[in-house]
């Protein structure tokens, strides 16, 4: 009755799936998840994935221009180097196609549900299991992986009037290839890691783009380049090299660390960097003014680019700080009384990320859900387990997110964790693991310790990294290795286990 | 449904406008299509449209009113609008870019045209080229310490001619090491009390501000070498005394500093001589920076030829 783990019966019983794990979403975090799943032997588990292709982000975001800050050595699995990448920072194509060839590789598709958007995840106390309602079947798991990332959802600006809009309305993670752009007066709101890959790729095309910019981000130049055919070979002789590589670019960002978050005065050199980037392609005093930041570089995202200042410096560009009062069916009207007439509205306003969306869907032991349970603030035990959610594991959830290196290194490193806490289930034959209010407790300590003081709180800026408090609820504070350090292995004290066979005696 | 929806607002547009050479130039458009007329500034020598803001601010009543259109735009090779593919570049070459503003923004309906310096020998090379713009068209002009040539003369001395003589190749070294000389201009920036100062001493009068200063500076450090090099000839080889006839269908308001250096007083003597409809304003204590020195007197001067409503 409770044998869940043979494959026989993850058959659908009354409509039913019952599976061992449960991972929700396919991006770098579900898959690799799967991946960790395979080696450790569990084959019963399903992916839940609400597209129709694995990627999730790099799927989504598919914007023109759409590409990724890190190097694609180091912004791909370790255990998954790819020799072949076209350009040392690669574009949202080449990253999903190496995403789609992951899944291939390890043939993750037939464990995917594609369509099945998660709606509601329960945990049955009685039954020991989570509940989970999609809109491709109901499924009935014992282990719960949220590998719904933070960019995600996308965030839409509550701009009055906007509704009323008559033109084409896209946010940048929903971007609509079949509107030709050509000629329009585009309106692009927001300038961050969105809008600055975004308004250069699209600006030539377009009529005329006004980009609509609440603060101004800190811009260095992009180190950006066509691999050469040496290279790719050499990689692919020589793996160890590509490794190395990947070593020192993963040792280089580190060193960012020490300014955002150690002594915000060594970012100064970056800062300086980053300004005489800005000297040198905007000439316009006034643009000039309009683009440069009055806060320390590393509080919000530092952005690469080479193309953003040219883009916005040209003939048919605008940068407008005015500040958007109100839209009408054809027009953006900013506060100083302008009407600017628009035929299309690019929303790259980012990402629900202080408010995970999938946490107002996961309901806990007593009935709350995620989202209710962090009204005051996100706790958790390393980012990963929550108390009162029982085998719910969290991928790339609170204090995960970095600005500085890779997220694929967090998300392995999560993964790793969750894969330490299945085997601690597997071998002290545990029905049920749960964190501790006390762990949790310490972990928001050691947060909000290492927090203080660094650029994200102290720099002078608010940011998507902060959330309603003012907390730092989104980024690891710390050098990544030390997070690495900290879920190598299960802290099996911070979590209460409860046996198999006493859950079977309860039940029965 | 919020203030904002009833409160009066500016009709504001960015357009680049394409010339048949490849130069794209960009313009800013405030007010509505349906106002009746068109007021089209053009900016002087290494400067960009933003010389013209004090001007713009003082016609924003006009242009919510409804009263008026506004236009400015970027010479070519300067502010934000590009080079295109004729080399060297002439007063001309900007006539004829004006003209293409004109055709693209202002198709149809009264013209008011408003040049600064070489904006104003803009003007003058459109109405050579195309008289029959001006009195159907264009309904009055306004220029602004501006001249019809002469700017140059034949060398006099041996030190002159020497300098003629390695003026092309100082001009052309500076463009092909513009990176170098752009490094060596940020060492002295606008913000360098020396740098005002020879700005000041240059282009402004004894009257202007040290904001007006800072200001002006700032635009012109903005500006490339190509600009400062490409221009500077073409300057020297601005004649269109011959066309100033072509003005004299409308009104023409010709003001100056009387301390101006670069189009000293005598040149728009010159104008408003050779232009029977031209009214001649000498504005005491001010350089060659009238639209920022006294912008309610050049704004004055282009309310005077709008049209009556």
């Amino acid at each position: 009755m409770t044998s869940t783990i043979e494959k026989t019966s993850a058959e659908e019983i009354g409509g039913v799936r019952e599976v061992h794990v449960a991972v929700i979403g396919s991006g770098f975090a579900g898959l690799g998840m799967a991946i960790q799943l395979r080696r450790q032997g569990i084959e019963d588990f399903v992916v839940l994935e609400r597209g129709d292709d694995v990627g999730g982000t790099w799927r989504d975001n598919s914007y023109p221009g759409a590409a990724c800050d890190v190097q694609s050595n180091l912004y791909s699995f370790s255990f998954a180097p790819n020799p072949d990448w076209p350009r040392t920072y690669s574009e949202q194509p080449e990253i999903f196609a190496y995403l789609r060839g992951v899944a291939d590789r390890y043939e993750l598709r037939d464990k995917h549900v594609f369509g099945a958007e998660v709606t509601a995840a329960t945990w049955d106390d009685a039954a020991r299991r989570w509940d989970v309602e999609t809109t491709a079947g109901a499924f009935r798991a014992k282990v719960l992986v949220s590998g719904a990332g933070a960019l995600a959802d996308p965030s839409y600006p509550d701009i009055p009037g906007i509704e009323t809009f008559a033109g084409t309305v896209m946010h940048t993670a929903r971007w609509d290839h079949d509107h030709d752009l050509a000629g329009e007066r585009v309106a692009v709101v927001g300038t961050g890691a969105s809008a600055i890959q975004v308004v250069p790729a699209i600006q030539p095309r377009v009529g005329s783009i006004a980009v609509y910019q609440r603060t101004p981000p800190w811009v260095i130049p992009r180190g950006d380049r066509p691999t050469t055919p040496f290279e790719r070979g050499l990689y692919r002789r020589f793996p160890a090299v590509q490794k190395a590589v990947r070593g020192a670019l993963y040792a280089g960002r580190e060193f960012l660390v020490f300014g955002m978050a150690k002594n915000r005065r060594l970012l100064a050199p970056v800062q300086k960097l980053a300004r005489t980037h800005l000297e040198r392609q905007v000439r316009d005093p006034q643009l000039r003014a309009a683009v440069t930041p009055d806060y320390t570089i590393g509080c919000k995202r530092i952005l690469i680019s080479n193309d953003w200042y040219p883009a916005v410096s040209a003939p048919n560009a605008e940068v407008v700080t005015a500040g958007i009062a109100e839209i009408r069916p054809h027009s953006v009207v900013t506060r100083d009384g302008v009407e600017r007439p628009t035929d299309t509205l690019v929303l790259a306003t980012g990402f629900h990320v202080t408010d995970l969306p999938i946490a107002h869907r996961i309901t806990g032991r007593d009935g709350r859900s995620l989202a209710e349970v962090w009204d005051e603030g996100m706790v958790t035990n390393r980012g990963s387990a929550v108390a009162g959610f029982p085998n719910l594991f969290l991928l790339v959830g609170p204090n995960v997110g970095v600005g500085h290196t890779s997220m694929v290194y967090m998300i392995e490193s999560q993964v790793a964790y969750v894969g330490e806490a299945l085997r601690a289930m597997a071998v002290e034959d545990l029905a049920v693991l749960e964190t501790t209010p006390a762990a949790q407790e310490a972990y928001r300590e050691l947060i909000a310790q290492r927090s203080a003081g660094t650029v994200w709180l102290g720099g002078g800026c608010g940011s998507w990294y902060l959330d309603r408090h003012g907390h730092n609820t989104t980024l690891w504070p710390d050098f990544t290795f030390l997070f690495r350090r900290l879920t190598k292995h299960l802290d099996r004290d911070n979590y209460v286990g409860t046996p198999e066979r006493e859950t079977a005696g309860v039940a029965a | 449904m919020t203030a904002a929806g009833t409160t009066p607002t500016t009709r504001h547009e960015v357009h680049a406008v394409p010339t048949p050479d490849g130069a794209l130039l960009h313009a800013t458009v405030d007010g509505e299509a349906t106002a009746p007329v068109t007021v089209v500034l053009a900016h002087g020598w290494t400067l960009a449209q933003a010389a013209w803001d004090d001007v713009a601010a003082l016609l924003a009543p006009d242009v919510a009113a409804g009263a008026l259109r506004l236009v400015r735009y970027d010479q070519r090779g300067h502010g934000r609008s590009t080079w295109g593919g004729t080399d060297p570049v002439s007063i001309d070459l900007l006539g004829e870019d004006l003209a293409a503003v004109l055709t693209a923004l202002a198709p149809t309906g009264p013209v008011v045209l408003g040049g600064h310096s070489m904006g104003g020998m803009t003007i003058m090379a459109l109405a050579a080229a195309h008289p029959e713009l001006i009195g159907d068209r264009v309904r009055g002009v306004a220029l602004v310490d501006t001249s019809a040539g002469e700017l140059s003369h034949p060398p006099r001395t041996a030190v002159e001619r020497l300098q003629q003589k390695l003026l092309p190749a100082v001009g052309g070294w500076a463009v092909a090491h513009a990176r170098r000389v752009e490094g060596w201009r940020r060492r002295v920036p606008p913000t360098h009390p020396r740098h005002r100062a020879v700005v000041r001493g240059l282009l402004y009068g004894t009257d202007a501000t040290e904001e007006m200063v800072a200001r002006g500076a700032a635009i012109m450090a903005g500006s490339s070498v190509r600009a400062f090099v490409a221009f500077y000839p073409a300057l020297g080889a601005h004649d269109k005394a011959a066309a100033l006839a072509e003005l004299g269908t409308v009104p023409v308001e010709v003001l100056v500093g009387d301390s101006d250096k670069l189009t000293p007083v005598r040149h728009s003597g010159k104008l408003a001589e050779a232009i029977p409809t031209a009214h001649l304003q000498i504005v005491p204590g001010c350089g060659h920076m009238l639209p920022q020195e006294r912008p309610d007197l050049v704004t004055a001067a282009i309310r005077r030829l709008l049209p009556a409503p």
